[in-house]
């Protein structure tokens, strides 16, 4: 049997506080083992000794020091009154921790808030802009507001189809050269987009505008758009086309072809 | 005595005066007024109405039609007096020549607060000149050269022929943007002008007064440099300007 078990069995032996099988293990262990025995004669000397040393009264002295300590404890104890506030001062504690994170959360939220109100205020600009924009370019008084309605679309990193057909519709149908050349100029810009590319390509037919005609012919042999060579060509039969389209366009198809 | 002989002269040369210069007015300050003439010059005035007067010698002047009304076959007829047909159309006042060819000479004077658009597609026709507007000016023609003097804009320009000369004064409206395919456009810009300029051209040429240091735009962060085609800003950028020749040349000056 390992010491510390076995000592530890010793123990609960002299005490008497084991069951019979392990009472009998232990005494076939004392009989076996005379180390064992030598240890239960140990165990049971400081055991004997601790149990006397138990029952020992304390002095007067003793006892009359103690109390007196005692009492100037309760007495020291009763000076420190804001021990027994503590609770309150946990109260308060709680509460500021309490306000700390309300407000945290609050802050949190608020910047939330903050955030969608933030996005809600861009995207209502981009409303703002659009309804701007789309309302300038609907002025049939005045082309320099129709150009400026078209400007706005130059602040816009993408377009969308209602910005794009309005910018289509009046690049193929506003009365003015100058603001349908804007309109192109304005579309150019999402040239990437196949939208605005097809629709590029579908106006090249329907403008009889000579400066928006040779516009869009160099920007299709910029953009290498070799689709429209046939249109082009047309461009270059047609006898009412002007003499500087004719050449745009022919030079053109050279390019193209 | 001398005096009074003077001012008897005076007299008599401003009644002479108001006599030959025949004059036809519109009482209007707002809305658009369209010029549909040969030529024309148009000046802007402090008063609240339109006045046409005919600059045309009295070699003009046909005795035998006393007391007769021009009229056309677009069913428009001289109600000025002039030789032009004015009409008002609310929003709109519409001027449109009698003959087909040749061209009155008329003098316009226009209210600050009119849209001031000339329109002009015939051949026969002459120079169209604008002179101390704050209006607004669309010009849509094709063998017009057109001259802008003293004006702010916003213009819009376009002549395929023609070409376009252009001084601006200080307190310049935006949109400028000026077109010609064959003639020359030739801008005169107050130095200290903050702009976005677009200039263009094809097959032409650009000048730039010293003055005005561009501040080209980048792409991709690279400087394009390119013969044809010249974008960027002067005194920090503002006010849009674009002007384009495709065969004739640009002028940029400082004021």
């Amino acid at each position: 049997m390992e010491k510390e078990k076995l000592e530890g069995m010793l123990i609960d032996y002299i005490d008497n506080r084991l069951n019979s099988v392990d009472r009998h293990q232990v005494e076939q262990e004392l009989v076996r083992n005379p180390e064992a025995y030598k240890l239960y004669e140990e165990l049971k000397e400081v055991m004997h000794l601790m149990d006397r040393s138990a029952r020992l009264e304390p002095s007067i002295k003793l006892k009359n020091n103690f109390e007196a300590l005692l009492a100037e404890e309760l007495k020291s104890e009763k000076k420190t009154k804001t021990v027994f506030f503590q609770p309150t001062l946990f109260k308060v504690a709680a509460a500021v921790a309490l306000l700390v994170i309300c407000g945290s959360i609050g802050l949190y939220i608020k910047q939330q808030h903050q955030l969608i109100a933030d996005r809600d205020r861009e995207l209502k600009e981009l409303q703002l802009q659009t309804q701007k924009m789309f309302a300038m370019m609907g002025n049939d008084q005045s082309a320099s507001q129709r150009i400026q309605g078209v400007n706005v679309s130059l602040s816009f990193a993408k377009a969308d189809d209602a910005i794009v057909d309005a910018l289509v519709k009046t690049m193929n149908e506003d009365p003015n050269s100058n603001v349908r050349m804007a309109a192109l100029e304005a579309l150019s810009r999402f040239i990437n987009e196949k939208k605005v590319r097809d629709e590029i390509v579908n106006s090249l037919p329907k403008q009889k505008d000579p400066i928006v005609q040779i516009q869009l012919i160099q920007l299709l042999v910029k953009i290498k758009e070799k689709g429209v060579v046939d249109e082009l060509q047309k461009i270059v039969d047609d006898d009412e086309t002007m003499h500087a389209v004719k050449d745009e366009a022919y030079s053109a198809i050279m390019k193209l072809s | 005595m001398k005096n009074r002989n003077i001012l008897l002269v005076i007299v008599a040369m401003l009644v002479t005066g108001w006599a030959s210069g025949q004059e036809y007015k519109v009482a209007k300050n707002s809305g658009r007024l369209e010029i549909n003439l040969g030529k024309v010059r148009v000046e802007g005035h402090n008063g609240n109405e339109i006045i046409f007067t005919s600059e045309s010698g009295k070699h003009d002047r046909d005795e035998r039609a006393q007391g007769l009304r021009s009229v056309n076959s677009m069913g428009l007829e001289d109600n000025t007096g002039l030789g032009i047909n004015v009409t008002d159309k609310g929003n709109v006042v519409e001027v449109n020549q009698l003959k087909k060819t040749s061209s009155p000479d008329i003098k316009i004077l226009v209210p600050k607060g009119m849209i001031v658009s000339f329109t002009h597609q015939s051949q026969y026709g002459g120079k169209a000149t604008f002179k101390d507007l704050t209006n607004e000016i669309e010009v849509s023609a094709q063998y017009n050269s057109i001259e802008l003097d003293n004006v702010t804009g916003p213009l819009t320009v376009k002549t395929i022929y023609g070409h376009v000369e252009a001084v601006f004064d200080t307190n310049i409206k935006d949109p400028i943007s000026i077109v010609s395919i064959y003639g020359f456009v030739d801008v005169t810009l107050p130095q200290a002008t903050k702009a976005n300029l677009r200039l263009e051209t094809n097959y032409g040429e650009i000048f730039v007064a010293p003055e005005f240091k561009i501040d080209v735009e980048t792409k991709n962060g690279m400087r394009p440099i390119s013969s044809d085609e010249v974008v960027g800003k002067i005194n920090g950028g503002g006010l849009n300007i674009d002007l384009t020749c495709n065969y004739g040349k640009v002028y940029l000056r400082k004021k």
